[in-house]
């Protein structure tokens, strides 16, 4: 039987080697994908309190405005971020060693090369914001780390990329699934973007308009080649795992990875419309944009006909419910976005509060979501220890859905009406555009607080379950224990 | 056009490139046969398919998603 099939065969249930490899890559992996977790919840509690207050200074410009580091123009690129390199980036990568290091089916090789590039990672991510809130921004959006953070962040990123191909190479001989495609993909394309970026605008800058080519190529495609396929890996191994039942169709799956490798990378340039660039290059941007329907419809269909007949498991499931929350806002994302390409619809919505909604859907609403839902389902298994509350979890699901949804509303709302002000010949006043949006700034700020009250409610968990705070419970991420425990490592 | 844009089209061009060599490996090493079979590659003896992998921690969760997994 060939390397390729027998990865196909499950074992037998009685064979307790499968549970001992499982223990084992997860006792290997604890610290890392625990320290990747942990400063991300941190970051993730300092991005929301500056984002809130960003907000809340659309409202009220004087609020807070005493001291330079609190004004908003550094403000907001600091949460900006933050919420990129420190909270996004910082737990995508702990899920992603965790799937990667799962899937490959062998225990962590060079623990203390990850541990390394953590604490790299975090200390370029701290210095950068550092540099934000010391006035060194440097203008560019996504991109507005000092030069000098640069540097320190592509290091430590380099070191878990070299990780990554390591683990490939050295995975057990067998199927590709197509979660690994996914991450083995996003981890060679983040140094690529971020140092093609980093050359093109600092190191070697290029002039005048082609600056906003290189930023929103880059800024688009590390939504859509580093957050994307981490977050739809994660939601591919988790909803068959936590419902118990395989994919619907592989085949679309693997069609699903193959045409966003093919199409995704050309999509960025249609932010661009209307600016001074050669027209193919617009033209070539919204042809892809449109092709995007592909990849993103073959997923929703994937998704939505696996769970057919299991939708009732979202009452119980916290891992189900935030991934499947994730994974239909990624279709609803993808579609709003690839229409937004469409010139007519692009003129109302470009410069707007429309973009900033669309941004936080997919950042928010399907990575953020998608990542709390793998954590639901791998801290368990790393710490040993179930989750001490659910009324706790419930809280922090409906504080982050009905936050992200207000935000959303309001923002894509207040957008719309502000491009059509802003589009009407007979409007000369450009502060009536600024007045209708006004209102729904506030809410969009107001709806900042859930989802810093959805984050403070998820770090107690957090910090509990790293405490192993109250009574031992026999839970689900353990229910597969073997029927002898001595089969166990000890963890 | 400006050496810039020159160089933002090569990194496009390497990126889909890059795409089209990993998918060129993946025919070659086999990767997309055997696909009716694939999607089971994640579970194993330890979680196995049939069996739900989490809920919420309370008795009543428990209960409830056990109930639904013994269901035909």
């Amino acid at each position: 039987m060939s390397d390729l099939l027998r990865s196909l065969d499950p074992g037998t249930p009685s064979d307790p080697r499968s549970y001992v490899e499982r223990a084992e890559i997860d006792a290997s992996l604890r610290g890392p994908v625990l320290l990747f977790f942990c400063s991300g919840i941190a970051w993730l509690l300092l991005g929301s309190l500056l984002g809130t207050l960003a907000a809340f200074k659309m409202s009220f410009p004087h609020l807070l405005d005493s001291a330079d580091w609190l004004t908003f123009g550094r403000v907001r690129p600091a949460h900006l971020n933050i919420m990129i390199y420190g909270w996004a980036s910082s737990v995508g990568i702990g899920v992603g060693i965790w799937l990667m290091a799962r899937l490959c089916r062998v225990a962590l090789r060079h623990r203390g090369l990850l541990m390394g590039a953590g604490v790299v990672w975090n200390l370029g991510v701290l210095i950068g914001t550092v540099g934000i809130l010391a006035g060194q921004s440097r203008s560019i959006e996504w991109l507005e780390f000092p030069g000098w953070a640069t540097p320190v962040l592509f290091l430590g990123y380099a070191l878990i990329g070299v990780w990554g191909v390591i683990m490939f190479r050295f995975r057990r001989p067998g199927h590709v699934y197509v979660s690994q495609w996914y991450l083995l993909a996003a981890f060679l394309w983040f140094p690529w973007l971020y140092a093609t970026a980093n050359t093109l605008l600092i190191w070697q800058p290029v002039q005048g308009s082609v600056v906003g080519a290189v930023n929103w190529w880059y800024g688009h495609n590390v939504l859509g080649l580093w957050f994307t396929p981490i977050g739809l890996a994660s939601a591919y191994y988790m909803i068959p795992k936590v419902i118990g039942r395989p994919i619907h169709s592989y085949y679309l799956s693997i069609l699903g990875f193959w045409s966003l490798a093919f199409f995704y990378s050309w999509n960025g340039m249609h932010h661009l419309i209307g600016g001074p660039f050669p027209a193919w290059m617009i033209s070539a941007s919204v042809v892809a944009s449109i092709m995007m329907f592909i990849p993103v419809l073959t997923v929703a269909i994937n998704h939505h006909s696996t769970m057919r007949g299991h939708f009732h498991y979202l009452k119980w499931s916290p891992t189900l419910r935030f991934t499947v929350v994730g994974a239909m806002t990624y279709t609803l994302v993808s579609l709003q976005g690839s229409l937004m390409a469409i010139p007519s619809l692009n003129n109302l919505t470009h410069f707007t509060d429309y973009t900033i909604g669309h941004a936080h859907l997919g950042l928010y609403g399907f990575f953020t979501m998608t990542m709390f839902g793998a954590m639901y389902y791998i801290v368990p298994r790393l710490v040993g220890w179930e989750w001490p509350s659910a009324t706790m979890i419930r809280w922090h699901f409906w504080l982050a859905t009905s936050g992200i949804a207000i935000m959303v509303a309001s923002l894509t709302l207040g957008g719309f009406l502000q491009g059509l002000e802003l589009n009407d010949p007979e409007v000369l006043d450009f502060l009536s555009s600024v007045r209708v949006v006004a209102p729904f700034r506030f809410i969009r700020a107001c709806s900042g607080i859930l989802l810093s009250a959805a984050h403070l409610v998820f770090a107690v968990l957090f910090i509990r379950m790293l405490l192993r705070h109250g009574v031992r419970q026999v839970g689900p991420a353990l229910f597969s224990a073997p029927e002898k425990p001595g089969d166990l490592p000890a963890v | 056009m400006t050496a810039g844009l020159v160089l933002l089209l090569l990194g496009l061009l390497l990126l889909s490139g890059s795409a089209f060599a990993a998918f060129c490996w993946a025919v070659g090493d086999g990767q997309l046969e055997h696909l009716e079979r694939a999607p089971e590659v994640i579970f194993d003896a330890a979680e196995p398919i049939g069996e739900p992998g989490d809920c919420f921690p309370d008795a009543r969760s428990r209960a409830a998603m056990a109930k639904a997994a013994e269901r035909p």
